[in-house]
Formats: structure tokens, C-alpha cells, sequence
């Protein structure tokens, strides 16, 4: 035995080591040398050094504040890091050097959406639309339906103007306005199923699966299956605001008085209820969890997330990542403390409690891990995997009769998902035959139901 | 694997006294004053002398069916000397407690085997660099040391009376035949043997009784399990002062380093499991089934599964710490571009 063991461990030696040193030892592949320091910090960029990209887009800017490139560069990644007002800044002063660049009024615009400033996106439209011909301008407004199929074809920076009024409608809430814009610019075709083609897209690239699913919302507005997995999928990605209109949508157009029912639980749970989050505060957090999860930049997401704490106090998502931070870097009292601020600031989040139930479990704090759990499964009865982490819990303090019951009901759950869970199922197997072991139960968390995986 | 890589790691199994993975090169001897010291070198004449003889009797076993006689298979097994009991003046220590149950000794094959592993081969690296490396391994994985860490975090779990019904059993002729047991199935030469036996298996299989106590045992004390945790913890350390040390854009957040950590570790549970089997069949070939039973009910009774539970806790944490100093100090005083691949990686390719 003592040499099977060895052997695992000595392959486990050999196996993160080889990983770890091999990855330190990597090459990037050679890249064709930049031909300025502008071009350096663009190819940083595209390479995902993020940080030392805009560190160098910086100095760059500094050295040609006149270079209408080197600014928009610098507030290009300035936004895509969530500086904002250095992005703005710096966005302000290409567009002072370049008052009539289509480019550079596109991108303010977009930026001004990002950042929920509508009627300041709005304005800058009207600047980029005053720039084509009049002619052109006068078919937009204009021409019958059938033509602007190929004037957008024909003219891509008129389609970006209807697509940033799309969202600019869409994220106002307004709904129909937004569906009858697509319909007279042809984004939308009657007659389609978007939804069935949203559908089979469902785990492609994010990008597509967006586009697919927000071309349903606005081609069929009956398709409300459709738009409430939208509203799910974008709460998944991080998208709160428009999630939140989206499952709204959805459950005021079903004719299921069970999914209006579950959508109202799904908003209060899992959306903050009716919690105002500012459009800049959800950027924000969104740009930290890439900043954390993506580059490990834990200073920057860090100072992020405050931030959009502080526009947002009662925003849950920010509290548990600033939780998980803290829980990463070992300090798991820090933790407890930003889970504990996120239940102050949306007693109902699911997902708070579900955070708390597992860290006081690390913690073996069980009587407090199991409080949480059981509201866990209370608010979200669907939650395997937060029921396989309460039978874990129960186990743990011998409370063996109702671990068996809830490992079996969230495997029963389970196995309906096509999610079998071989070792939950063995560990019963073993438990019913020989009772208790020394090892806790196994509790996976299988991703089963499209938004309730990720925040 | 070489006789320097013999070593131990199965603690999980070891620790619940379950066949112990002696390292090959491990010795015990007791000093003038009756101190036990481990060695990975063997006792000199002059330090050594013969274990005192027990001062109290064995108290009585609460296990059933605990027979001490051995059997014939037994018999073939090569004798090996158990701990040997400290003498009771008063409430069971842990110290005593983790000498009863072997639990000491097999640290110090583990940590052996766990230097001799992170040690690179001959030529992998300059001589000053090799100096550094093993002047490391030598200060962190010092056996005392890690040892007080094992102890200390063990005392976190204290039960007074799930310790002195452990200790108990750990006093019993069973136990303390298992024990022995443990160290004779760690002895050089045992893969060989366990390789042997298993082909014995084949045409002459265990009964389905043997087999399903040997899984109710795995099962009850958890050893796969807890070798499994020993694997991540050592890869955890690892991998995180390897990333650590590497260029900024390439290290790895504290959560992907736990995402790796459990590839590992789910990949070397697989592993230990195949094993199990063969391996605690031939390490308790000396077991009667009703001692082997006994043992299962030892294990999973409430004490034994707060012996398990305690220990795995405490190994695990120990370990991580001996294990995340020793790699954070191994890639400061040797840069990782000083480091080649793993020789391991380097003969299989």
C-alpha cells in the first residue's frame, strides 16, 4: 500500500510541478515587433496583459496629448478596466481634438451607454447621424422598411446608431418602442423564430448566445419562454439590470399563473427584489469580476467592487465577491464579515445565504451553516447543490436521518438532469449499508438550471 | 520507485491504524532517559538500548470479539515490534496517544519520502543550487518540527473520552498486533510483494466476507480519503509557490489554484482507491476476520471516528504548512528557470 500511496503522491509531485514550472516556463509565440509604444500597448492588450497595456496606453498619452489615437486608445482601456471617469476624461479630449470623427463620437456614445447616461448617448447619435450625407440621412429617417436593410448594409455606422437605440430602449424599460425600432430598420424580420434559434444556440460563445436571445426579445414578443431564460442567462453573466427587465417581461406576458409566481420569487431572490442598482454600479461590478477572475488583479477588482458598493449599498453580488476574495486569500473571518453585510443589504439573496452556509461549513460551524442552508433550499427548493451542501451539513453533526432524506430528494432532483452524481449515490450506497463513516459526504454543485450558477 | 522514494504517505490508512507506510529508512531507537527518537539513519550502538518493559498491564479492550491469538497466516508474517505502550500514571496525552498509534513514526517516513520526492535528481541543477535545496529540506521538514504542528493541531479536536477509548483500543493486543502489522507491510520490498500477492489472488481469491470488511474499513476510518487530502495539501503548497514566483501575468488567483488542487486530488483518489484493495489485503493477511472485524468496529465507533476524523484534520493542516514553507522557500533561494522538468516527467517522455 505503502508504495500505491507513494506512487500517487509522487505522481501528484511530478504532476504540479511539471503544470507550474511548464507554465512558468512557457514562451509566448513571437509577435511581429510593435512599430511604436502605442502599438506595444495595444498588442499588450490583445495579449490580455490588461494592466501593463493601459499602464503603457498612459504614458503614451501623456507624452502625445494631441495624438487623437493615443487618447482614445488610453480611454478605450481605461473603460474596458472600469476607469471610468479617466475612460470619460480622456474620451472628452479626443472628441475636443476631433469634434466630426465618426469614430470617436461612436465610441463616447457607447461608453455613455455603458455607463447609463442615455441622454448623453443620445445626443452624441444625433452628431454621428448629422455626419452623413443629407441624403442618406433623410432615407433613415425616412425610407419605407424594405430599404434599410441595405442602407444599414450599406452605411455600418448607421446600423451601430440603431443598435446602441435598441439597447438604449430596451435597458429604459421600453420594451415596445425598442421592438418597433427593430422592426422598421429590419433587425428584426416577421415571420422568424428567433426564439427556436436562440434555443439552439443555448451554449455557444456568450456573444451569439446574447445576440440570438436579445433578436427573440425583440422579433417575438410572445415568445415569453424565450425571454424569461434571457432574463436567467444575463442574471448568470452579471447582468442584473436588464435580467431583471427581462424575467419581469416574461412573467407579465406568460399566461402560467405558476411562472408569474416563479418569477416574482426569481426577481426578490435572485435580483435584489426591487433594489435600484445604477447602470455604472452593475458595470462596475461586472468589470471586477473579470478583473478578479480573468487577470487575478485583486487590488483593482478590490477597489472596484467598494465602488460599486458604494453606488449601489444594497447590491448583494459585490458583498459575496468581496467574500470571496477574502475567502481565497485565507481569511475566512473576512469573509463571514462581507457575507454578513450582503445579508444586511438584501436579507433574501439566495445566494448570500448559500455563500454563509458553505463557509460556516468550512468553518465547522455547523448549527450556523445549516440555519443557512435551509433557507437556502427554503427560497430555492430546484437547489441540488445547495441541498447536497446541507446534507453534508446535517451528517456532520450526526443528524444522519435527515441527511439521508435531503442527499436522496436533491439526487432524485438530480438524476431528472441528466446530473447523476455517481458519488453522492455511492456514498448512500455505502451509508445504508454499513452507517456512519469518518468522511463527510460528497456535495458537488452541478450547474443544472440556466440562472442559478454564477453571479 | 527507488528505496529512498519507500516512503509513506498513506497516512490515511496509517493513521487509522490501518497498515502503516514505514519509511524503509526509518528507524527507532530510545535513548538513556527512555526518550524515542525517529531517524531516517540508523541507530549507533552507543545511543541505543532496548525499550523498557511495560509498567502497567494492557487495559482491558472494549472491542468485541478482540482475540489476540494469531492465526497461521499470521504467523508468516514477519515480526515487527509494535510501539510499545507508555506507562498510565493519568489522563492519556496526545503525545501518548500519537505514539501508541504509530502515528508518530509514520510522520517521519513521510516526511522523508516527502524530501526525497521534492529532492531533483542528480544533475538537474548546479551543485550550489542542490546545497540550497537540500539545506531546505533538512530545516523545514524537520520531523520534530512538523511533528509539534501535527500535535498542536490535534489538540484542537480533543475529546477527552473519545481519546482514552481510543487509547484503550490502541493499548489492546489487537491494536497494537495491527500496528505491527502496519510497519511489517512498509518494510522494503513490499510493492514487490503486494504485486506478488495480488497474482496469488487471482486463483485463489479472498472470500466476499474479507473483501467487504476491508471496504467497511476503508469506508469507517476514511484512509482513502484522507491520503487523498494529504496529496492536495502537498500539491496545494506547491502549486502555489510555483505561481507565486512565476512571471506577474502568468500566476495563478487563489481560486484556480484550488481548482487545480482538486484535479490533482481527484485524480490521485482514483488512483489510491484501484489500490486499496490489493494493498490492505496483503498488509492484513495476518488478521483473522473477527480481529479484522473487531477493528472495523473500533473504527466505526464513535471514538474511532472522532480518532479519524481528529488526525485527518490535524495531518492535513500540518502538513500544508510544512509543505507551503518548504516550496515557498525552495523557488526563493532557487529561481524557477534554475528548476528543469521533474526528472519523473523527463522518463516518461
Amino acid at each position: 500500500m505503502t508504495t500505491h500511496v507513494m506512487r500517487a503522491l509522487a505522481s501528484a509531485i511530478a504532476l504540479t510541478l511539471c503544470t507550474a514550472l511548464g507554465a512558468a516556463a512557457q514562451e509566448r509565440p513571437a509577435a511581429d515587433p510593435p512599430s511604436s509604444d502605442l502599438d506595444r500597448a495595444q498588442a499588450a492588450f490583445q495579449a490580455g496583459r490588461h494592466a501593463e497595456a493601459l499602464a503603457s496606453a498612459r504614458r503614451v498619452a501623456d507624452a502625445a496629448p494631441t495624438s487623437v489615437r493615443a487618447l482614445t486608445a488610453r480611454a478605450g482601456m481605461a473603460e474596458f478596466m472600469g476607469e471610468f471617469d479617466e475612460a470619460r476624461t480622456f474620451y472628452d479630449r479626443a472628441a475636443g481634438l476631433a469634434p466630426d470623427d465618426a469614430e470617436t463620437i461612436y465610441r463616447t456614445a457607447s461608453f455613455a451607454v455603458r455607463v447609463g447616461e442615455y441622454d448623453r448617448a443620445l445626443t452624441q447619435l444625433d452628431r454621428l447621424l448629422a455626419l452623413h450625407p443629407g441624403h442618406v440621412r433623410w432615407l433613415f429617417q425616412w425610407a419605407p422598411t424594405r430599404f434599410q436593410a441595405a442602407l444599414l448594409r450599406d452605411h455600418p455606422s448607421l446600423e451601430r446608431i440603431v443598435q446602441l437605440k435598441l439597447d438604449i430602449l430596451t435597458e429604459k424599460g421600453d420594451l415596445e418602442q425598442a421592438r418597433r425600432l427593430a422592426r422598421a430598420y429590419a433587425i428584426v424580420q416577421p415571420g422568424q423564430n428567433y426564439c427556436a434559434q436562440a434555443r439552439e444556440r443555448a451554449g455557444a460563445e456568450r456573444d451569439e448566445v446574447f445576440r440570438a436571445f436579445r433578436l427573440a426579445t425583440l422579433g417575438q414578443p410572445d415568445a415569453t419562454d424565450c425571454i424569461w431564460w434571457y432574463g436567467q442567462w444575463l442574471s448568470d453573466e452579471g447582468y442584473v439590470r436588464l435580467g431583471r427587465l427581462m424575467v419581469i417581461e416574461g412573467s407579465r406576458a406568460t399566461a402560467s399563473a405558476a411562472n408569474k409566481e416563479s418569477g416574482v420569487r426569481y426577481v426578490r431572490i435572485r435580483l435584489g427584489r426591487n433594489r435600484e442598482v445604477p447602470k455604472r454600479a452593475e458595470q462596475l461590478f461586472l468589470i471586477a469580476r473579470q478583473r478578479y477572475l480573468r487577470d487575478g488583479d485583486i487590488n483593482g477588482a478590490s477597489r472596484l467592487f467598494d465602488e460599486s458598493i458604494r453606488l449601489a449599498p444594497a447590491f448583494a453580488r459585490p458583498y459575496n465577491y468581496r467574500a470571496m476574495i477574502a475567502a481565497d486569500l485565507g481569511d475566512r473571518e473576512g469573509a463571514l464579515a462581507w457575507l454578513q453585510r450582503a445579508l444586511r443589504a438584501d436579507p433574501d439573496s439566495w445566494r448570500t445565504h448559500r455563500n454563509l452556509g458553505r463557509l460556516f461549513e468550512a468553518l465547522e460551524r455547523y448549527p450556523e451553516a445549516e440555519m443557512h442552508l435551509r433557507k437556502t433550499v427554503q427560497l430555492f427548493g430546484d437547489d441540488a447543490g445547495g441541498r447536497l451542501a446541507l446534507a453534508r451539513v446535517l451528517y456532520a453533526q450526526g443528524k444522519y436521518d435527515d441527511f439521508a432524506k435531503e442527499a436522496r430528494a436533491a439526487v432524485a432532483f438530480l438524476a431528472n438532469w441528466r446530473a447523476p452524481v455517481p458519488e453522492v449515490r455511492d456514498f448512500l450506497a455505502k451509508f445504508d449499508r454499513w452507517g456512519p463513516g469518518a468522511a463527510l459526504p460528497p456535495a458537488p454543485d452541478p450547474h443544472v438550471i440556466m440562472g442559478w450558477n454564477y453571479d | 520507485m527507488t528505496n529512498r522514494t519507500t516512503v509513506v504517505l498513506l497516512l490515511g490508512v496509517a493513521l487509522a491504524l490501518a497498515p502503516a507506510t514505514i519509511d524503509a529508512g526509518t528507524y527507532r531507537s530510545v535513548d538513556a532517559q527512555g526518550n524515542i527518537t525517529y531517524s531516517d539513519r540508523p541507530p549507533q550502538p552507543e545511543e541505543t538500548r532496548a525499550p523498557a518493559p511495560e509498567a502497567t498491564p494492557v487495559p482491558e479492550v472494549k472491542v468485541p470479539d478482540a482475540r489476540p491469538a494469531l492465526g497461521a497466516k499470521a504467523r508468516d508474517v514477519k515480526a515487527s515490534a509494535p510501539p510499545t505502550p507508555i506507562a498510565r500514571t493519568g489522563p492519556t496525552k496526545v503525545d501518548e496517544l500519537l505514539e501508541l498509534s504509530g502515528a508518530r513514526a509514520q510522520l517521519v517516513g513521510l516526511l522523508n519520502g516527502l524530501a526525497s520526492e521534492l529532492r531533483p535528481a542528480p544533475g538537474q541543477m548546479s551543485a550550489k543550487d542542490q546545497a540550497s535545496v537540500d539545506r531546505i529540506l533538512r530545516q523545514v521538514l524537520r520531523h520534530e518540527a512538523v511533528y509539534a504542528l501535527v500535535r498542536d493541531a490535534f489538540l484542537l479536536h480533543v475529546d477527552r473520552t473519545n481519546l482514552e477509548a481510543t487509547a484503550a483500543w490502541l493499548r489492546s493486543p489487537l491494536a497494537r498486533k495491527i500496528v505491527a502489522l502496519a510497519i511489517a507491510s512498509s518494510e522494503p520490498g513490499t510493492e514487490q510483494k503486494v504485486v506478488a500477492y495480488a497474482a496469488t489472488i487471482k486463483t485463489n481469491p479472498p472470500t466476499d466476507r474479507r473483501v467487504e470488511l476491508l471496504q467497511r474499513l476503508d469506508w469507517a476510518t476514511a484512509a482513502t480519503e484522507i491520503s487523498a487530502d494529504l496529496v492536495a495539501a502537498v500539491s496545494r503548497g506547491i502549486t502555489t509557490a510555483v505561481s507565486g514566483a512565476g512571471p506577474a501575468e502568468q500566476r495563478l488567483r487563489p481560486g484556480q489554484i484550488e481548482d487545480r488542487v482538486a484535479q490533482v486530488r481527484a485524480r490521485a483518489n482514483g488512483a489510491l482507491r484501484e489500490a486499496h484493495m490489493a494493498s490492505t489485503l496483503y498488509a492484513y493477511r495476518g488478521l483473522e476476520d473477527e480481529e479484522l472485524a473487531a477493528y472495523v468496529l473500533f473504527s466505526a465507533s464513535e471514538a474511532g471516528r472522532w480518532y479519524n476524523s481528529a488526525m485527518r484534520k490535524a495531518m492535513v493542516s500540518a502538513l500544508g504548512r510544512a509543505v507551503d514553507q518548504t516550496a515557498a522557500e525552495l523557488v526563493r533561494a532557487v529561481p524557477l528557470d534554475r528548476w528543469r522538468a521533474p526528472r519523473r516527467l523527463r522518463r516518461s517522455r
